[in-house]
Protein backbone atom coordinates (compact mmCIF):
# COMPACT_ATOMS: atom_id res chain seq x y z
CA UNK A 1 0.00 0.00 0.00
CA UNK A 2 2.99 2.30 0.42
CA UNK A 3 3.65 2.41 -3.34
CA UNK A 4 0.40 3.48 -4.89
CA UNK A 5 1.88 3.90 -8.37
CA UNK A 6 1.48 7.67 -8.34
CA UNK A 7 4.42 9.17 -10.18
CA UNK A 8 3.65 12.87 -9.77
CA UNK A 9 4.97 13.14 -6.23
CA UNK A 10 7.68 15.75 -5.80
CA UNK A 11 11.20 14.40 -5.74
CA UNK A 12 13.91 15.99 -3.64
CA UNK A 13 17.68 16.09 -3.80
CA UNK A 14 20.33 17.43 -1.43
CA UNK A 15 20.66 21.19 -1.80
CA UNK A 16 23.19 22.61 -4.18
CA UNK A 17 24.04 26.27 -4.48
CA UNK A 18 22.66 27.95 -7.60
CA UNK A 19 25.62 30.07 -8.68
CA UNK A 20 23.39 32.11 -11.00
CA UNK A 21 21.71 33.76 -8.01
CA UNK A 22 22.75 37.21 -6.84
CA UNK A 23 21.60 36.71 -3.24
CA UNK A 24 20.50 33.65 -1.34
CA UNK A 25 18.24 32.86 1.60
CA UNK A 26 18.15 29.47 3.34
CA UNK A 27 15.17 28.41 5.46
CA UNK A 28 15.51 25.46 7.84
CA UNK A 29 12.64 23.82 9.70
CA UNK A 30 14.63 23.03 12.80
CA UNK A 31 17.33 24.54 14.97
CA UNK A 32 20.27 23.09 13.02
CA UNK A 33 21.20 22.08 9.50
CA UNK A 34 20.69 18.39 8.73
CA UNK A 35 23.87 17.32 6.93
CA UNK A 36 22.04 14.81 4.73
CA UNK A 37 20.04 17.61 3.09
CA UNK A 38 23.15 19.35 1.79
CA UNK A 39 25.12 18.35 -1.27
CA UNK A 40 28.87 18.15 -0.99
CA UNK A 41 30.44 21.55 -1.26
CA UNK A 42 27.30 23.40 -0.18
CA UNK A 43 28.49 26.04 2.28
CA UNK A 44 25.40 27.37 4.08
CA UNK A 45 27.48 29.67 6.26
CA UNK A 46 28.11 31.65 3.10
CA UNK A 47 24.63 33.17 3.23
CA UNK A 48 21.72 34.22 5.34
CA UNK A 49 19.93 31.43 7.18
CA UNK A 50 16.60 31.38 8.97
CA UNK A 51 15.84 28.56 11.39
CA UNK A 52 12.82 27.38 13.36
CA UNK A 53 13.69 26.44 16.93
CA UNK A 54 10.19 25.69 18.28
CA UNK A 55 10.94 27.29 21.61
CA UNK A 56 9.12 30.05 23.42
CA UNK A 57 12.22 31.36 25.13
CA UNK A 58 13.02 34.92 24.13
CA UNK A 59 15.46 34.82 21.27
CA UNK A 60 17.91 37.40 20.09
CA UNK A 61 16.86 39.00 16.78
CA UNK A 62 19.85 37.61 15.03
CA UNK A 63 22.77 35.47 15.92
CA UNK A 64 25.97 36.11 14.07
CA UNK A 65 27.89 32.96 13.44
CA UNK A 66 31.60 32.55 13.10
CA UNK A 67 31.54 33.27 9.37
CA UNK A 68 29.97 36.65 9.94
CA UNK A 69 26.71 35.78 8.24
CA UNK A 70 23.50 36.01 10.20
CA UNK A 71 21.42 33.14 11.46
CA UNK A 72 17.95 34.28 12.44
CA UNK A 73 15.96 31.92 14.66
CA UNK A 74 12.16 31.87 14.72
CA UNK A 75 9.88 30.51 17.41
CA UNK A 76 7.73 28.47 15.01
CA UNK A 77 6.94 27.87 11.35
CA UNK A 78 4.16 30.47 11.27
CA UNK A 79 6.52 33.05 12.72
CA UNK A 80 9.02 32.38 9.91
CA UNK A 81 6.33 32.35 7.21
CA UNK A 82 5.00 35.80 8.07
CA UNK A 83 8.53 37.22 8.13
CA UNK A 84 9.17 35.54 4.77
CA UNK A 85 6.11 37.18 3.21
CA UNK A 86 7.29 40.59 4.34
CA UNK A 87 10.83 39.92 3.20
CA UNK A 88 9.86 38.71 -0.30
CA UNK A 89 7.63 41.74 -0.81
CA UNK A 90 10.76 43.90 -0.51
CA UNK A 91 13.14 41.67 -2.48
CA UNK A 92 14.53 42.37 -5.94
CA UNK A 93 15.19 39.98 -8.81
CA UNK A 94 18.19 37.72 -8.38
CA UNK A 95 17.14 36.01 -5.14
CA UNK A 96 17.39 32.25 -4.73
CA UNK A 97 15.40 30.60 -2.00
CA UNK A 98 16.38 27.29 -0.39
CA UNK A 99 14.30 25.34 2.11
CA UNK A 100 15.03 22.24 4.20
CA UNK A 101 12.37 20.46 6.21
CA UNK A 102 9.24 18.34 6.14
CA UNK A 103 7.04 18.31 3.06
CA UNK A 104 4.35 20.58 4.55
CA UNK A 105 7.04 23.11 5.48
CA UNK A 106 8.68 22.98 2.03
CA UNK A 107 5.46 23.51 0.16
CA UNK A 108 4.19 26.19 2.51
CA UNK A 109 7.43 28.01 1.69
CA UNK A 110 6.87 27.31 -2.01
CA UNK A 111 3.35 28.70 -1.87
CA UNK A 112 4.52 31.93 -0.23
CA UNK A 113 7.33 32.28 -2.77
CA UNK A 114 4.99 31.54 -5.68
CA UNK A 115 2.61 34.21 -4.45
CA UNK A 116 5.54 36.64 -4.39
CA UNK A 117 6.22 35.83 -8.06
CA UNK A 118 9.08 33.36 -7.70
CA UNK A 119 9.30 30.45 -10.15
CA UNK A 120 10.58 26.90 -9.83
CA UNK A 121 13.90 28.05 -11.27
CA UNK A 122 14.44 30.26 -8.22
CA UNK A 123 13.48 27.82 -5.45
CA UNK A 124 15.25 24.67 -4.26
CA UNK A 125 13.69 22.30 -1.76
CA UNK A 126 15.26 19.45 0.22
CA UNK A 127 13.24 17.05 2.33
CA UNK A 128 14.61 16.27 5.79
CA UNK A 129 13.24 14.98 9.04
CA UNK A 130 9.77 13.56 9.57
CA UNK A 131 7.81 11.91 6.76
CA UNK A 132 4.55 12.70 8.55
CA UNK A 133 1.95 14.02 6.13
CA UNK A 134 -0.45 16.87 6.01
CA UNK A 135 -3.69 15.42 4.64
CA UNK A 136 -6.44 17.34 2.91
CA UNK A 137 -9.91 15.87 3.27
CA UNK A 138 -11.36 16.08 -0.25
CA UNK A 139 -14.87 15.91 1.22
CA UNK A 140 -14.89 18.66 3.84
CA UNK A 141 -11.60 20.47 2.99
CA UNK A 142 -10.15 20.18 6.46
CA UNK A 143 -6.42 19.68 6.84
CA UNK A 144 -5.04 17.05 9.17
CA UNK A 145 -1.46 17.52 10.37
CA UNK A 146 1.23 15.02 11.28
CA UNK A 147 -0.50 11.97 9.83
CA UNK A 148 1.72 8.87 9.99
CA UNK A 149 -0.83 6.16 9.19
CA UNK A 150 -2.44 4.81 6.01
CA UNK A 151 -5.94 5.56 7.37
CA UNK A 152 -6.88 8.38 9.68
CA UNK A 153 -10.01 10.06 10.95
CA UNK A 154 -10.74 13.50 9.56
CA UNK A 155 -10.87 16.13 12.27
CA UNK A 156 -13.46 18.07 10.30
CA UNK A 157 -16.15 15.57 9.25
CA UNK A 158 -15.09 12.42 11.04
CA UNK A 159 -14.69 10.44 7.80
CA UNK A 160 -12.25 7.55 7.74
CA UNK A 161 -9.76 8.79 5.14
CA UNK A 162 -7.37 6.73 3.07
CA UNK A 163 -4.16 8.76 2.65
CA UNK A 164 -3.31 8.76 -1.04
CA UNK A 165 0.15 9.40 -2.49
CA UNK A 166 -1.47 12.12 -4.56
CA UNK A 167 0.31 15.26 -3.38
CA UNK A 168 -1.10 18.71 -4.11
CA UNK A 169 1.59 21.36 -4.38
CA UNK A 170 -1.09 24.01 -4.08
CA UNK A 171 -2.44 22.65 -0.81
CA UNK A 172 0.99 21.43 0.34
CA UNK A 173 -0.90 18.29 1.35
CA UNK A 174 -1.72 14.72 0.42
CA UNK A 175 -5.27 13.91 -0.59
CA UNK A 176 -7.44 11.94 1.83
CA UNK A 177 -10.53 10.14 0.50
CA UNK A 178 -13.22 8.29 2.43
CA UNK A 179 -12.19 4.64 2.58
CA UNK A 180 -15.62 3.20 3.52
CA UNK A 181 -17.81 5.17 1.14
CA UNK A 182 -19.33 2.07 -0.46
CA UNK A 183 -19.62 -0.14 2.62
CA UNK A 184 -19.95 2.18 5.63
CA UNK A 185 -17.95 0.89 8.55
CA UNK A 186 -15.70 -1.39 6.45
CA UNK A 187 -12.49 0.34 7.48
CA UNK A 188 -9.18 -1.51 7.04
CA UNK A 189 -6.67 -1.42 9.88
CA UNK A 190 -4.46 1.63 9.82
CA UNK A 191 -0.81 0.90 9.09
CA UNK A 192 1.99 3.05 10.43
CA UNK A 193 3.74 4.16 7.22
CA UNK A 194 4.87 7.76 7.42
CA UNK A 195 6.83 8.09 10.64
CA UNK B 1 -13.21 26.02 -34.79
CA UNK B 2 -9.54 26.70 -35.20
CA UNK B 3 -9.01 29.43 -37.76
CA UNK B 4 -6.56 28.78 -40.56
CA UNK B 5 -5.18 31.04 -43.21
CA UNK B 6 -4.69 32.73 -45.49
CA UNK B 7 -6.99 35.68 -44.91
CA UNK B 8 -7.51 38.17 -47.77
CA UNK B 9 -7.49 41.74 -46.46
CA UNK B 10 -7.81 45.16 -48.00
CA UNK B 11 -5.34 47.93 -47.22
CA UNK B 12 -7.68 50.22 -45.37
CA UNK B 13 -5.30 53.00 -44.47
CA UNK B 14 -1.63 53.91 -44.84
CA UNK B 15 -0.08 56.50 -42.55
CA UNK B 16 3.42 57.87 -42.98
CA UNK B 17 4.76 58.12 -39.41
CA UNK B 18 8.28 59.22 -40.30
CA UNK B 19 10.45 59.22 -43.43
CA UNK B 20 11.06 55.47 -42.99
CA UNK B 21 8.03 54.30 -40.99
CA UNK B 22 4.56 53.56 -42.29
CA UNK B 23 1.54 52.23 -40.49
CA UNK B 24 -0.75 49.94 -42.50
CA UNK B 25 -4.29 49.09 -41.44
CA UNK B 26 -5.88 45.93 -42.86
CA UNK B 27 -9.62 45.29 -42.99
CA UNK B 28 -11.09 41.86 -43.82
CA UNK B 29 -12.00 41.68 -47.53
CA UNK B 30 -15.12 39.59 -46.95
CA UNK B 31 -16.34 41.36 -43.81
CA UNK B 32 -16.79 39.76 -40.43
CA UNK B 33 -14.34 39.98 -37.59
CA UNK B 34 -10.70 38.95 -37.94
CA UNK B 35 -9.40 36.22 -35.59
CA UNK B 36 -8.67 37.39 -32.05
CA UNK B 37 -4.95 37.94 -31.65
CA UNK B 38 -3.25 37.84 -28.25
CA UNK B 39 -0.97 40.61 -27.04
CA UNK B 40 2.42 40.27 -28.73
CA UNK B 41 1.03 38.41 -31.76
CA UNK B 42 2.34 38.70 -35.31
CA UNK B 43 0.96 37.94 -38.75
CA UNK B 44 2.73 36.68 -41.84
CA UNK B 45 2.08 39.05 -44.71
CA UNK B 46 2.36 37.53 -48.18
CA UNK B 47 4.17 39.87 -50.55
CA UNK B 48 4.21 39.14 -54.26
CA UNK B 49 6.74 41.22 -56.07
CA UNK B 50 8.57 40.77 -59.37
CA UNK B 51 7.76 37.08 -59.55
CA UNK B 52 8.92 36.41 -56.02
CA UNK B 53 6.73 35.44 -53.08
CA UNK B 54 7.83 36.51 -49.64
CA UNK B 55 6.07 35.96 -46.35
CA UNK B 56 7.27 38.45 -43.80
CA UNK B 57 6.27 38.47 -40.14
CA UNK B 58 5.08 41.73 -38.62
CA UNK B 59 3.88 42.32 -35.07
CA UNK B 60 0.33 43.57 -34.73
CA UNK B 61 0.34 47.01 -33.12
CA UNK B 62 -3.43 47.25 -32.82
CA UNK B 63 -4.94 46.39 -29.42
CA UNK B 64 -5.75 42.66 -29.02
CA UNK B 65 -9.50 43.34 -28.94
CA UNK B 66 -9.38 45.05 -32.34
CA UNK B 67 -10.99 42.57 -34.73
CA UNK B 68 -12.37 44.95 -37.33
CA UNK B 69 -8.86 45.85 -38.41
CA UNK B 70 -5.27 44.88 -37.80
CA UNK B 71 -2.42 47.35 -37.88
CA UNK B 72 1.28 46.86 -38.50
CA UNK B 73 4.17 49.33 -38.65
CA UNK B 74 6.91 48.72 -41.20
CA UNK B 75 10.34 50.32 -41.37
CA UNK B 76 11.71 50.83 -44.89
CA UNK B 77 15.14 49.23 -44.74
CA UNK B 78 17.44 50.09 -47.62
CA UNK B 79 19.41 46.81 -47.52
CA UNK B 80 16.33 44.63 -46.99
CA UNK B 81 15.49 41.76 -49.31
CA UNK B 82 12.65 43.76 -50.74
CA UNK B 83 9.74 43.14 -48.37
CA UNK B 84 9.75 46.51 -46.67
CA UNK B 85 10.56 48.33 -49.92
CA UNK B 86 7.61 46.63 -51.59
CA UNK B 87 5.26 47.59 -48.76
CA UNK B 88 6.56 51.16 -48.73
CA UNK B 89 6.66 51.78 -52.46
CA UNK B 90 4.26 49.46 -54.23
CA UNK B 91 1.30 48.97 -51.91
CA UNK B 92 -1.53 51.48 -52.02
CA UNK B 93 -4.76 52.04 -50.16
CA UNK B 94 -7.45 49.68 -51.45
CA UNK B 95 -5.02 46.94 -52.53
CA UNK B 96 -5.81 43.37 -51.52
CA UNK B 97 -3.12 41.22 -49.93
CA UNK B 98 -3.06 38.00 -47.96
CA UNK B 99 -2.15 37.59 -44.33
CA UNK B 100 -1.96 34.51 -42.12
CA UNK B 101 -3.80 33.82 -38.90
CA UNK B 102 -2.03 35.59 -36.01
CA UNK B 103 0.62 33.58 -34.19
CA UNK B 104 2.33 34.50 -30.98
CA UNK B 105 5.88 33.62 -29.98
CA UNK B 106 6.11 36.56 -27.60
CA UNK B 107 3.17 36.25 -25.22
CA UNK B 108 2.80 37.99 -21.88
CA UNK B 109 3.60 35.83 -18.84
CA UNK B 110 0.37 35.32 -16.93
CA UNK B 111 2.03 34.96 -13.52
CA UNK B 112 4.31 37.98 -13.72
CA UNK B 113 3.95 40.43 -10.84
CA UNK B 114 5.45 43.16 -12.98
CA UNK B 115 6.34 43.48 -16.66
CA UNK B 116 9.54 45.30 -17.69
CA UNK B 117 9.45 46.17 -21.39
CA UNK B 118 12.62 47.26 -23.22
CA UNK B 119 12.47 48.09 -26.93
CA UNK B 120 14.89 49.55 -29.42
CA UNK B 121 13.66 51.48 -32.45
CA UNK B 122 10.91 49.76 -34.38
CA UNK B 123 11.16 46.87 -31.87
CA UNK B 124 8.43 48.78 -30.05
CA UNK B 125 5.79 47.16 -32.29
CA UNK B 126 4.84 44.09 -30.19
CA UNK B 127 4.87 46.27 -27.06
CA UNK B 128 2.26 48.53 -28.61
CA UNK B 129 -0.21 45.66 -28.29
CA UNK B 130 1.09 44.77 -24.82
CA UNK B 131 0.43 48.15 -23.25
CA UNK B 132 -3.37 48.31 -23.69
CA UNK B 133 -3.65 44.65 -22.61
CA UNK B 134 -1.59 45.31 -19.47
CA UNK B 135 -3.59 48.43 -18.66
CA UNK B 136 -6.85 46.52 -19.09
CA UNK B 137 -5.61 43.89 -16.63
CA UNK B 138 -4.45 46.52 -14.17
CA UNK B 139 -0.99 44.94 -14.40
CA UNK B 140 2.11 46.75 -13.22
CA UNK B 141 4.57 47.59 -16.00
CA UNK B 142 7.50 49.80 -16.93
CA UNK B 143 8.42 50.56 -20.54
CA UNK B 144 11.72 51.85 -21.88
CA UNK B 145 11.96 52.81 -25.54
CA UNK B 146 15.45 53.45 -26.93
CA UNK B 147 15.76 55.35 -30.17
CA UNK B 148 17.65 58.07 -31.99
CA UNK B 149 17.00 61.68 -31.02
CA UNK B 150 15.26 62.49 -34.31
CA UNK B 151 12.82 59.59 -33.95
CA UNK B 152 11.96 60.25 -30.29
CA UNK B 153 8.91 62.41 -31.23
CA UNK B 154 7.58 59.59 -33.44
CA UNK B 155 7.64 57.09 -30.58
CA UNK B 156 6.34 59.66 -28.12
CA UNK B 157 3.34 60.11 -30.37
CA UNK B 158 2.79 56.36 -30.74
CA UNK B 159 2.90 55.85 -26.98
CA UNK B 160 1.04 59.04 -26.05
CA UNK B 161 -2.44 57.43 -26.00
CA UNK B 162 -1.22 55.05 -23.28
CA UNK B 163 1.28 57.22 -21.46
CA UNK B 164 -0.79 59.16 -18.93
CA UNK B 165 0.19 58.17 -15.40
CA UNK B 166 2.30 55.23 -16.58
CA UNK B 167 5.98 54.36 -16.26
CA UNK B 168 6.77 54.93 -19.93
CA UNK B 169 10.21 56.34 -20.74
CA UNK B 170 11.64 57.30 -24.11
CA UNK B 171 15.42 57.45 -24.32
CA UNK B 172 16.25 59.57 -27.34
CA UNK B 173 20.00 59.16 -26.96
CA UNK B 174 19.99 55.42 -27.49
CA UNK B 175 21.90 53.19 -25.12
CA UNK B 176 24.59 55.70 -24.16
CA UNK B 177 22.58 57.27 -21.35
CA UNK B 178 20.48 54.20 -20.57
CA UNK B 179 21.28 52.52 -17.24
CA UNK B 180 20.27 49.00 -18.26
CA UNK B 181 21.98 47.21 -15.34
CA UNK B 182 20.55 49.68 -12.83
CA UNK B 183 17.03 49.18 -14.13
CA UNK B 184 17.33 45.40 -14.11
CA UNK B 185 18.90 45.38 -10.62
CA UNK B 186 16.07 47.25 -8.95
CA UNK B 187 13.14 45.23 -10.27
CA UNK B 188 10.94 43.56 -7.65
CA UNK B 189 10.73 39.80 -7.28
CA UNK B 190 8.37 38.29 -9.81
CA UNK B 191 9.23 40.68 -12.65
CA UNK B 192 9.45 39.40 -16.22
CA UNK B 193 11.54 41.29 -18.77
CA UNK B 194 10.64 41.45 -22.47
CA UNK B 195 12.93 42.85 -25.12
CA UNK B 196 12.54 43.51 -28.81
CA UNK B 197 14.81 45.47 -31.08
CA UNK B 198 18.30 45.33 -32.55
CA UNK B 199 20.18 42.15 -31.75
CA UNK B 200 22.87 44.03 -29.80
CA UNK B 201 20.26 45.53 -27.48
CA UNK B 202 18.47 42.21 -26.93
CA UNK B 203 21.81 40.47 -26.25
CA UNK B 204 22.72 43.21 -23.75
CA UNK B 205 19.39 42.84 -21.94
CA UNK B 206 19.76 39.06 -21.72
CA UNK B 207 23.42 39.13 -20.67
CA UNK B 208 22.82 41.79 -17.99
CA UNK B 209 19.72 40.06 -16.64
CA UNK B 210 21.46 36.69 -16.38
CA UNK B 211 24.45 38.32 -14.66
CA UNK B 212 22.06 39.86 -12.12
CA UNK B 213 20.52 36.49 -11.32
CA UNK B 214 17.37 36.61 -13.43
CA UNK B 215 16.20 33.07 -14.27
CA UNK B 216 15.92 32.27 -17.98
CA UNK B 217 12.17 31.69 -17.63
CA UNK B 218 11.62 35.37 -16.84
CA UNK B 219 13.60 36.73 -19.78
CA UNK B 220 11.68 36.99 -23.07
CA UNK B 221 12.95 38.16 -26.43
CA UNK B 222 11.05 38.72 -29.63
CA UNK B 223 12.99 37.61 -32.58
CA UNK B 224 12.33 37.72 -36.25
CA UNK B 225 15.78 36.31 -36.96
CA UNK B 226 18.02 37.67 -39.63
CA UNK B 227 16.70 36.97 -43.10
CA UNK B 228 18.73 39.75 -44.67
CA UNK B 229 20.16 37.65 -47.46
CA UNK B 230 23.73 36.64 -48.27
CA UNK B 231 25.75 34.70 -50.78
CA UNK B 232 23.82 32.38 -53.11
CA UNK B 233 24.19 28.64 -52.47
CA UNK B 234 22.84 25.30 -53.58
CA UNK B 235 20.67 23.03 -51.44
CA UNK B 236 20.54 19.33 -52.27
CA UNK B 237 17.52 17.44 -50.96
CA UNK B 238 18.89 13.94 -50.33
CA UNK B 239 15.56 12.12 -50.23
CA UNK B 240 14.28 13.38 -53.57
CA UNK B 241 17.56 14.26 -55.25
CA UNK B 242 16.21 17.73 -56.03
CA UNK B 243 18.79 20.50 -56.23
CA UNK B 244 17.70 24.03 -55.43
CA UNK B 245 19.50 27.27 -56.08
CA UNK B 246 19.03 29.84 -53.34
CA UNK B 247 19.47 33.40 -54.60
CA UNK B 248 21.29 36.10 -52.66
CA UNK B 249 18.07 37.87 -51.70
CA UNK B 250 16.06 34.73 -50.98
CA UNK B 251 15.85 32.40 -48.01
CA UNK B 252 16.19 28.64 -48.35
CA UNK B 253 12.57 28.32 -47.20
CA UNK B 254 11.42 30.70 -49.94
CA UNK B 255 13.49 28.81 -52.51
CA UNK B 256 11.85 25.53 -51.45
CA UNK B 257 8.41 27.10 -51.70
CA UNK B 258 9.23 28.58 -55.10
CA UNK B 259 9.79 24.98 -56.28
CA UNK B 260 6.36 24.03 -54.96
CA UNK B 261 7.79 22.12 -52.00
CA UNK B 262 5.58 22.43 -48.92
CA UNK B 263 8.26 22.73 -46.26
CA UNK B 264 7.05 23.00 -42.67
CA UNK B 265 7.23 26.48 -41.21
CA UNK B 266 5.50 28.72 -38.72
CA UNK B 267 7.21 31.94 -37.64
CA UNK B 268 9.64 32.32 -40.59
CA UNK B 269 11.93 34.17 -38.24
CA UNK B 270 14.16 31.55 -36.65
CA UNK B 271 12.27 31.52 -33.39
CA UNK B 272 9.74 28.70 -33.32
CA UNK B 273 11.69 25.67 -34.53
CA UNK B 274 8.95 24.34 -36.79
CA UNK B 275 11.08 24.32 -39.97
CA UNK B 276 14.15 22.55 -38.54
CA UNK B 277 15.89 20.36 -41.14
CA UNK B 278 18.60 17.73 -40.67
CA UNK B 279 21.89 18.57 -42.38
CA UNK B 280 23.92 15.72 -43.90
CA UNK B 281 26.76 17.70 -45.43
CA UNK B 282 27.95 21.27 -45.77
CA UNK B 283 28.48 24.05 -43.29
CA UNK B 284 25.64 26.25 -42.04
CA UNK B 285 25.75 29.92 -41.12
CA UNK B 286 23.22 29.87 -38.28
CA UNK B 287 21.05 32.96 -37.92
CA UNK B 288 18.27 31.60 -35.73
CA UNK B 289 17.46 31.90 -32.03
CA UNK B 290 16.01 28.42 -31.73
CA UNK B 291 18.94 26.00 -31.84
CA UNK B 292 21.18 25.79 -28.79
CA UNK B 293 24.85 26.70 -29.08
CA UNK B 294 25.69 22.97 -28.99
CA UNK B 295 23.22 22.17 -31.76
CA UNK B 296 24.61 24.97 -33.90
CA UNK B 297 28.17 23.78 -33.36
CA UNK B 298 27.20 20.21 -34.28
CA UNK B 299 26.28 21.41 -37.81
CA UNK B 300 23.57 18.72 -37.87
CA UNK B 301 20.56 21.02 -38.06
CA UNK B 302 19.46 24.09 -39.96
CA UNK B 303 16.56 26.51 -39.82
CA UNK B 304 15.83 27.25 -43.52
CA UNK B 305 13.71 30.31 -42.78
CA UNK B 306 16.75 32.40 -41.82
CA UNK B 307 19.97 30.39 -41.96
CA UNK B 308 22.17 29.98 -45.02
CA UNK B 309 24.98 27.72 -46.20
CA UNK B 310 28.51 28.93 -45.61
CA UNK B 311 29.76 26.38 -48.13
CA UNK B 312 28.73 26.45 -51.79
CA UNK B 313 26.36 23.58 -51.15
CA UNK B 314 24.45 22.04 -48.28
CA UNK B 315 22.91 18.54 -48.32
CA UNK B 316 19.68 18.14 -46.38
CA UNK B 317 17.90 15.01 -45.17
CA UNK B 318 14.63 16.17 -46.69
Amino acid sequence: MSDQGIKSRPKYAPLELDPAGRHHLLLVEGPALPAEALAEGFEPTAFETWTVVNRSALLPVSVVDTQGESVRPFRANGHLFSALEERLARETMGLRLYAIGSEPFLWDVFRIADKAGMSRQEIRLAHAGSKARRVFCVHCRTYGEGVTTSIFTCGGCGANLFVRDHFSRRHAAFMGVQVDAEVPGAVPDAEELYA
Amino acid sequence: MIASGPIPVRIHEIEQLSPTLKRFAFAPLHGGPLPTPSAGAHVLVTLRHEGRVMKNAYSLVSPPESRARYEIIVRHVAQSRGGSRFLHQSVARGDVIEIGVPGNLFPLAAKARKHLLIAGGIGITPLLSYVPALKARGARFELHQLCTADEAPVFEKLLAPHAAGEDIFIHGNGRAAFDLAGILARQPLGTHVYTCGPRALMDAVITSAVALGWPSGKIHRESFGDASGGLPFKAVLAKSGIEIQVADNQTLLEALEAQGIAAPCLCRGGACGECKLDVLDGEVEHRDDFLSAEEKASQKFMMPCVSRARTAQVVLDF
